[in-house]
């Protein structure tokens, strides 16, 4: 099943320079009829500023939004339009769930490398606060059949099907349309195969709190995110909270699956609003105009799992795609010092560790010989992930990226050896996009 | 798990059957009328006979069953195609197999029957616009430990060639087998554990209705809670083979392929509305490896409450 990775070709580098997001909130708070133009064209100025951009015309800006109102066909180009870069940059949307910044990121650091574009932005945006609203199939056909419809008869006899049910809009929500089962209630019952304890989820979720909490006061964001709407950090953020506090939180997913419920609102991402963008180009283009390089990004892969028929957990995609990444680039676990792992639920991290672990797992699922191995805690989420900082789904790539490239351009700077983060992010749909970020 | 037996191996009805064409498929309305009116008189009394006739109807054009098609391709979740999935085709003969049970002779009540379990096998592609001879008979009453069980047997071809078979086993409960008849050999049931799920279908109040209106089946015990009532269920249930159509869609046309069997056995009624958590595995990994196409299973979600079990496989 899988086949030897042919040598990744020679191109030339794509450099992270830097990135901006606005802080992330709680969906309802504080970004209420927020739109996600609004907040991507706020993230993407916020980076303009940062890095002198005004009137500068870009290669590309590429990003998205996972909740998309037809209307934005367009978004990340109105975005641009409504920015103080050059109109004539151009600018395109993407969308692979979760991974829609980091699928960005990869799709422009691309046409860098190749020389096709000298700078880029990539990013995205969420809001569930401003989420589009959909009416019921049976009024959406009457509607069209009335639009269709050549007489004003014709036009009345098919508006006269609707029934006063079908008035009642469809909200956006979770579920994976083949299976509707939420993603919640995916990651339950991966949770429960892989036999995750509660314990071990609210530690992970106690340490992204801490972590992000410690990184803020250190200062860490301050290059990294502008204020918005009177938010100046995460909203979601609790550093008071503790295991004891996480113990008490009832279960929300996975209660009827006959095993004992181990996810919480505390070891789950909130829904969240919120976006954000990262600054790529060439060497040159960074250098000739005096901006710094953080790192490179290196390579990205992506995967998808067979989660239809319980084959596979919903999430586990990047369980597959990580070993892939590591072998083309001639790279072991051992060779990273940050692993930026996004934290959907608490038990998608640990679920991807322990199938890293498992020998006979990553032999017949992922074709390796034995084990993939074991990583060294203490490099995971060192400065929080998503659930302290809250996952506005398309702008959780942007988040990681930049954090990423920091942490190993000051590891760097210390050690005087260069640093290497791997990022993973896991996705609706079975979807996983994972990346390599290394000092420069 | 093992598929429910297949008792139909030889095509078309036995020799000694009489065959009986009919001009056209009859209307399930008329004949839910005559069941709803003839099952009164439909009592437990001696040995169950069954009548040596089949029903045949020669030349059926699909050719307008263009809409009806896709309303049942997206109610139940198929992809849109002009290949008749089984569960079409089922419904597509259910008529004539309603007709043989609304006889006068025919010993079992129309209404009040519980479909036990379904086998069907498509042999042959079928498509819309081919020209069908659909037909349908009873066979092989034999006791059942709850009362006497009864295969309706549906056959349709195109041309001479056999495309699909389809055995639904029914239950007429406290009615006795004919002499000699063989006890089916019911083991009681066996201990379950719902499996992890792979999907849940919240299933609304109108499900019952809404494949009522696409395959006809207007059995007043799935359209309206008044009606279950009358047969002593507390709610309208929903209909078993809109179940089992609906892990056929999932599966769907790439994995099961050309032909196939697609079995199914219900256990307790899917009251509505309601939550079935359900399981559609790979054979292979659910029951053994090396172990072709699907299985599946259906339960009251948070509850050790079976619905349903079956299979997809390709032949």
């Amino acid at each position: 099943m899988s086949t030897t990775p042919s040598p990744v070709p020679s191109t030339r580098e794509a450099v992270i320079i830097g990135g901006n997001r606005i802080p992330f909130s709680r969906a309802g708070k504080k970004y209420v009829r927020t739109s996600n133009q609004d907040m991507f064209t706020a993230a993407l100025e916020g980076l303009v500023a940062r890095f002198g951009l005004q009137g500068e015309r870009l290669g590309e800006v590429a990003g998205g939004a996972v909740l998309k109102h037809s209307k934005n066909f367009n978004l990340i180009r109105e975005s641009v339009l409504g920015s103080s870069l050059a109109p004539t940059t151009p600018a395109y949307d993407v969308q692979q769930a979760c991974a829609t910044g980091l699928e960005a990121a990869i799709a422009v650091t691309n046409k860098i490398k190749l020389g096709q574009i000298e700078s880029a932005i990539a990013g995205g945006t969420d809001t569930v606060s401003d989420a589009p609203i959909v009416v019921s199939d049976r009024l959406r056909a009457a509607l069209l059949d009335a639009n269709h419809a050549k007489t004003t008869g014709a036009k009345i006899k098919a508006l006269l099907q609707v029934r006063p049910k079908d008035l009642a809009p469809a909200t956006p929500g979770t579920g994976e349309p083949r299976t509707h089962l939420s993603m919640g209630e995916h990651q339950a019952v991966t949770t429960a195969k892989w036999g995750i304890s509660r314990e071990a989820q609210d530690e992970i979720a106690y340490n992204s709190h801490q972590n992000l909490a410690r990184a803020w006061e250190s200062g860490f964001f301050d290059d990294l995110v502008t204020p918005f709407k009177g938010l100046t950090r995460d909203d979601n953020m609790r550093p008071d909270t503790s295991l004891e506090k996480l113990a008490k939180l009832k279960p929300v997913f996975g209660t009827k699956l006959g095993e004992t419920a181990t996810m919480t609102a505390g070891n789950s991402t909130p829904l969240t609003d919120g976006a954000s963008a990262v600054l790529f180009s060439s060497r040159e283009w960074a250098e000739e105009r005096d901006l710094p390089i953080l790192a490179k990004f290196v390579d990205a892969e992506t995967a998808a799992v067979d989660f239809v028929h319980g084959h596979e957990g919903l999430l586990m995609a990047p369980a597959a795609a990580v070993p892939r990444l590591l072998a083309r680039n001639g790279l072991t676990l051992e060779d990273i010092d940050f692993f930026e792992i996004h934290e959907a639920f608490a038990s998608t991290v640990l679920t991807t560790l322990a199938a890293w672990e498992d020998e006979e797992y990553c032999r017949t699922e992922l074709g390796l010989d034995g084990a993939f191995g074991k990583i060294d805690r203490s490099k995971l989420n060192v400065n929080g992930s998503s659930l302290a900082a809250g996952h506005p789904f398309a702008a959780t790539g942007g988040r990681i990226i930049a954090t990423a490239a920091k942490l190993v351009a000051a590891k760097a700077a210390e050690t005087g050896r260069p640093a290497r983060a791997l990022i993973s992010v896991c996705a609706a749909g079975g979807l996983g996009a994972v990346a390599v970020v290394e000092s420069v | 798990m093992t598929a429910p037996k297949t008792e139909l191996t030889v095509p078309g009805a036995p020799a000694s059957f009489d065959v009986t064409e009919l001009a056209q498929l009859p209307k399930l309305g008329g004949l839910f009328a005559m069941g709803l009116a003839g099952s009164a008189g439909k009592r437990p009394k001696g040995a169950v006979r069954l009548p040596e006739v089949a029903y045949q109807v020669a030349d059926v054009d699909t050719t307008g069953e263009a809409e009806h098609l896709a309303a049942y391709q997206r109610l139940l979740g198929e992809p849109s195609s002009e290949v008749l999935p089984a569960g079409f085709l089922h419904v597509l003969a259910f008529p004539l197999a309603t007709a043989v049970m609304v006889r006068g002779d025919f010993p079992l009540p129309l209404l009040g029957m519980v479909h036990l379990k379904n086998t069907a096998r498509v042999l042959r592609p079928v498509r819309l616009g081919e020209a069908l001879t659909v037909r349908a008979w009873a066979q092989g009453a034999r006791a059942h430990r709850r009362g006497v069980q009864v295969d309706l047997i549906a056959e349709v071809l195109v041309g001479r060639e056999l495309a699909y078979q389809g055995v639904s086993t029914y239950l007429a409960k406290g009615f006795t087998a004919p002499d000699g008849a063989a006890p089916d050999g019911d083991a009681p049931r066996e201990e379950w554990t719902a499996p992890l799920p792979t999907a849940r279908w919240k299933l609304g109040s109108g499900t019952g209705r809404a494949y009522g209106a696409v395959s006809g089946d207007q059995n007043p015990i799935h359209t309206s809670s008044l009606g279950a009532k009358a047969f002593g269920f507390p709610r309208a249930i929903a209909h078993g083979m809109y179940t089992a159509a609906r892990a056929l869609a999932e599966v769907g046309p790439v994995r099961r392929g050309d032909t196939y069997e697609w079995t199914v056995e219900f256990f307790k009624p899917v009251l509505l509305p309601g939550t079935v958590d359900v399981a559609i595995r790979y054979a292979a990994e659910a029951v053994s490896t090396g172990t072709q196409g699907f299985v599946y299973e259906g339960w009251r979600s948070g509850k050790d409450s079976r619905h349903f079990r079956g299979t997809v496989t390709p032949l």
